[in-house]
């Protein structure tokens, strides 16, 4: 069994008048892709915005490779990447500047920069890195404002992934993209899974994750209807969408 | 680095690529300049300018000799009172028994050459009372029992430069440096929300205090650079334009060494309170035209105290009135100009104050910046 990267506990979370998460538990591992699933509302961007520590929880707990949420949020956020369909990038700087200032923020090359200054050294190597993994270069230098959307998509996941962090979160995140743009995306997760991060991908469209996901939860109006490996969710069903349809029928 | 420089230099980055602001604030720059010649202009041909007054009548003997040397150039018409409305600046009718005056005094060079005319018509019956008296053997001086001499112990043409700098300079100085940081501060606080970059900012591990006070800095700088560009335009433009006055170099307006050190500690104050302001009123805002409308009643704030100094030139307050901010910077300033000196006192409560007022408007952004409420309603 692989180690539990992210594990979340009968959480629970309101917010303003809405109860949005009533109780909510999963585990996810390193090296798997892990499908956060559920229709609109279903309190899936809540539980990753609670598990990036972006909110905190009412009640229950949430850890990421042993941190808690709560005590140790820094930590949290320094292992923990997040790629939404909102890929707002500052549109005066340029593609490269973007990636460089949240990996800087991200305290990439910290140690190293203390000796060589500016962009040398190990945030430049870092940088340069993530730019040619994700095919960027060709408008690594172009600004932001006159990107397309794909390409500000590629620029949104290079600033979630160049610190290198070992759990990645994708929320919806080919919702506004084509077709080709999707796909890398696929792509790009699939691979991820292979460098051994866990990639907790949570989404609406069923097609998608039953494609990648080797385990997924389902959940509906905060609460979780159906948790396992793919295959096991599934069950008897000709394919995940009717399995969800019936579980979320059930559930009401 | 820490996370304050990193955020700093890629506010200022941003802002010296924004064109918007950086026009913005060189329109400004220029535009006080363009406006103090204007006036300048318009003062100097007000002061030297010819006005037209039309007669019927006899004119007593000299008088027309004074009349031409005021620069009132007088013209036989049928009648002065109907010309008085439209083709000439005023209308006399000279009579065996005096003289008849018809002007329009929503006309301002119908109030310029009556006031022109009644100083001529003091002079000229001067002049002959004068010659009346020693033609009847008696002292003119005995019209004037007490004579006075006049001597002011600074020049009066530099005091009204001063009054003048009074009023415009805190203006400036508090208009600049709310407007010349304005934009950059709902920028990177509304901004940041409607970009939809505030919240992966968020979950870098940055801490948030170091990313607000990075913000803040960069949004103060470029207030304090676009207030003393501004002040500094206006300065230069008032050491080479004469606003018509008689007194040569005199009728120049300057700013003291001391008066030009209390500005400038102003302008750092004055830009982190605004600064600290709007980035809290942008954190509050959704986007960046709710922003916009949030720091729309500030501009007004711009206005009264200044206007204070303005209509009640006197206006002298007990240390009390320095607690309140703006209107303590404008008072100070006024001091240091008018006076040319600075009480410790008022300079002490004014600083802190302002201090207060910044630390305040800070701590409420922190507040808001790291609120949970924040994300949910972006």
């Amino acid at each position: 069994m692989t180690e539990v990267a992210v594990r979340v506990d009968r959480l629970e979370k309101t917010l303003g008048s809405n109860r949005v998460l009533r109780g909510i538990s999963f585990e996810a591992h390193s090296g798997e892709i892990f499908g956060l699933l559920g229709p609109n509302g279903a309190g899936k961007t809540t539980t990753l915005r609670v598990i990036c520590t972006l909110l905190a929880p009412d009640t229950g707990s949430v850890e990421v490779l042993g941190f808690d949420t709560r005590s140790a949020p820094q930590e949290v956020r320094r292992r923990v990447g997040v790629v939404t369909a909102e890929f707002g990038v500052y549109p005066r700087l340029t593609a490269r500047e973007n990636i460089a200032y949240f990996a800087q923020l991200s305290g990439v090359g910290r140690a190293r920069e203390e000796r060589t200054p500016g962009l040398d050294g190990e945030l430049a190597r870092k940088v340069d890195a993530v730019i040619e993994r994700l095919d960027i270069g060709e408008f690594a230098k172009q600004r932001a404002e006159t990107l397309s959307s794909g390409q500000k998509q590629k620029v949104a996941i290079a600033r979630a992934i160049v610190h290198d962090p070992p759990v990645l979160m994708f929320d919806e995140p080919t919702s506004n993209l084509d077709v080709l743009a999707s796909r890398e995306i696929r792509q790009f997760m699939v691979e991820s899974k292979g460098r051994g991060k866990c990639v907790i991908f949570s989404t609406h469209v069923l097609h998608d994750a039953e494609r990648l996901c080797d385990r997924v939860t389902i959940i509906h109006q905060g609460r979780v209807v159906a948790s396992g490996s793919t295959a096991e969710v599934r069950g008897g069903f000709q394919d995940l969408e009717d399995s969800f349809l019936s579980l979320v029928e059930a559930a009401k | 680095m820490s996370a304050l420089a990193i955020v700093f230099n890629k506010e200022i980055r941003e802002i010296l690529r924004d064109r918007r602001t950086l026009i913005a604030i060189a329109l400004a720059v220029l535009a006080t300049p363009t406006v103090l010649f204007v006036i300048a202009q318009v003062s100097t041909r007000t002061a030297t300018q010819t006005y037209t007054v039309g007669y019927s009548g006899e004119i007593p003997a000299g008088l027309d000799v004074l009349f031409n040397a005021t620069g009132l150039r007088l013209e036989r018409v049928e009648d002065p009172a109907a010309a008085a409305k439209t083709e000439v600046d005023i209308g006399i009718v000279f009579t065996s028994a005096g003289l008849d005056e018809y002007y329009d005094p929503t006309r301002q060079s119908a109030q310029i050459a009556d006031i022109r005319v009644q100083t001529i018509l003091a002079q000229y019956d001067a002049a002959k009372i004068a010659a009346t008296l020693q033609q009847k053997g008696l002292d003119p001086s005995i019209l004037n029992p007490l004579p006075v001499s006049v001597h002011p112990l600074s020049s009066p043409v530099k005091a009204a430069g001063n009054s003048f700098l009074s009023f415009f300079l805190p203006y400036i100085l508090i208009t600049m440096s709310l407007t010349g940081g304005l934009s950059a501060a709902l920028d990177t606080s509304a901004g940041e929300r409607e970009r939809r970059t505030l919240e992966s900012l968020l979950l870098t591990p940055a801490p948030r205090g170091q990313v607000l006070i990075g913000k803040l800095l960069a949004v103060s700088l470029l207030s304090l650079v676009a207030a003393v560009a501004a002040i500094g335009s206006m300065l230069i433009a008032l050491s080479q334009i004469s606003f018509g006055l008689s007194g040569g170099a005199d009728a120049r307006v300057s700013l003291t060494p001391l008066a030009a050190a209390v500005m400038v500690w102003l302008a750092v104050l004055l830009a982190a309170s605004f600064s600290s302001l709007t980035i809290a009123l942008g954190t509050l805002a959704r986007n960046f035209r709710q922003g916009q409308a949030y720091a729309t009643p500030l501009y007004f704030i711009t206005i009264f105290p200044a206007s204070i100094v303005l209509f009640i030139p006197d206006f002298n307050p007990s240390l009390a009135y320095y607690l309140i901010p703006i209107l303590n910077a404008v008072l100070v300033l006024r001091d240091a100009i008018t006076h040319n000196t600075v009480s410790w006192g008022p300079l002490v409560v004014t600083s802190a104050s302002l201090l207060l007022t910044g630390g305040l408007c800070f701590y409420a952004a922190l507040r808001l910046f790291t609120r949970e409420a924040l994300l949910v309603r972006s």
